[in-house]
């Protein structure tokens, strides 16, 4: 029951945070646009390009965390993009560039903060894709066999 | 099925509730340091003359906006003075602004690109009026003198950084870029070749 509860609430919590985040890059293009080219990271041909696709693919796992659909293989995505976006985080925050993060609003600077939680979020994806859609049922783990 | 219905459904309120309508305010054409107000995109940006992240913005971007869009009235860049308090000498240097922005166009972007251009300079020393007098002409330095006695010059900042305040703008530099009844606000600059991909998108 226990295992039931954490994972409604963990889907719960992941979908509501790419709904926001997606919705907030999808209202601001071009200030997302100013946040990825902050990160002195990526081609300046590929910003704009990553600014309209971005948000809809946070948008999308959003939906289907909420929908249940495949709940596994979205966690395992939502986990390789947050994982990846950490990693893009952490690189600009270590060569000491200073830029915004983008991650719930456009106004708050990369710190360690920032990063820890980030990483914070990762672990409901972690936890998701760990136990899938089983966890959902409440069903045991099959017996291995011998 | 369903599922696609519901994201369908989703997707577009997302889009309906994404489109901010524009919120400007009542601008005069002086206010323009590039193209007409009724260019088919709008910049208007919130600006303090010792912030060094304006002068980015207004040395690698704006100034390439103005030759490139604003030279065809496709774009109308306007200057908003918004000197933050932290810094001690942008409120001089955004007097100067105004006082030049008085005398015209191209002197007003003269002396904006003096400012930005030696910012380092009169940072460090406040000498203001060394660097703008090297720059202007001697007849235009002396009705910029003139014009710098005339309170209204106060006002008018005051009246700006107002402004600023109403639409929330907190730092420097924060844009807004309005198009087809829709604004952005965008905090902080943009590198050029973003906004060039950008306003080529809204001016197809």
């Amino acid at each position: 029951m226990f295992r039931r509860i954490l994972h409604w609430l963990c889907r719960l919590i992941l979908a509501g945070i790419f709904l926001y985040t997606g919705y907030i890059k999808l209202r601001s293009p071009l200030q997302f646009a100013a946040v990825l080219a902050g990160y002195q990271l990526f081609p300046d041909a590929l910003i704009l390009p990553m600014a309209d696709y971005f948000p809809w693919i946070e948008i999308a796992l959003g939906v289907l965390l909420l929908v249940g659909w495949k709940i596994r293989y979205v966690a395992v995505a939502a986990c390789a993009l947050l994982a990846s976006f950490l990693a893009v985080l952490s690189i600009t925050y270590f060569r000491g560039i200073e830029a915004n993060c983008g991650c719930f609003s456009f106004e708050d600077r990369i710190s360690l903060l920032t990063l820890g939680r980030d990483t914070l979020i990762l672990l409901p994806a972690l936890f998701l894709a760990l136990t899938g859609a089983r966890a959902a049922r409440s069903e045991p783990a099959p017996a291995k066999t011998a | 099925m369903r599922i696609s219905y519901l994201v369908s459904v989703l997707c577009v309120g997302l889009a309906v509730f994404a489109a901010v309508p524009a919120q400007t305010p009542q601008l005069t054409p002086e206010q323009a340091v590039g193209g007409k107000l009724d260019a088919p995109v709008r910049i208007e940006v919130f600006s303090d003359f010792q912030c060094p992240a304006c002068r980015g913005f207004f040395l690698d971007s704006i100034q390439k906006v103005l030759e490139n869009y604003c030279s065809q009235d496709k774009v109308c860049v306007i200057y908003h003075e918004f000197p933050l308090k932290n810094h001690n000498l942008a409120r001089l240097a955004a007097r100067y602004s105004k006082a030049a922005q008085r005398l015209g166009r191209k002197q007003w972007l003269t002396v904006m690109g003096a400012l930005y251009t030696n910012q380092a300079e009169w940072t460090w020393d406040g000498s203001v009026d060394a660097v703008i007098s090297r720059t202007l002409s001697p007849q235009d330095f002396a009705e910029l003198k003139k014009r710098l006695e005339d309170p209204s010059i106060d006002t008018a900042i005051d009246q700006e950084v107002a402004l600023g305040e109403k639409r929330q703008v907190t730092s420097t530099p924060t844009f807004f870029l309005s198009s087809g009844g829709k604004e952005e606000r965008v905090v902080g600059g943009v590198p050029y070749v973003v906004l060039k991909g950008y306003i080529d998108r809204l001016i197809g």
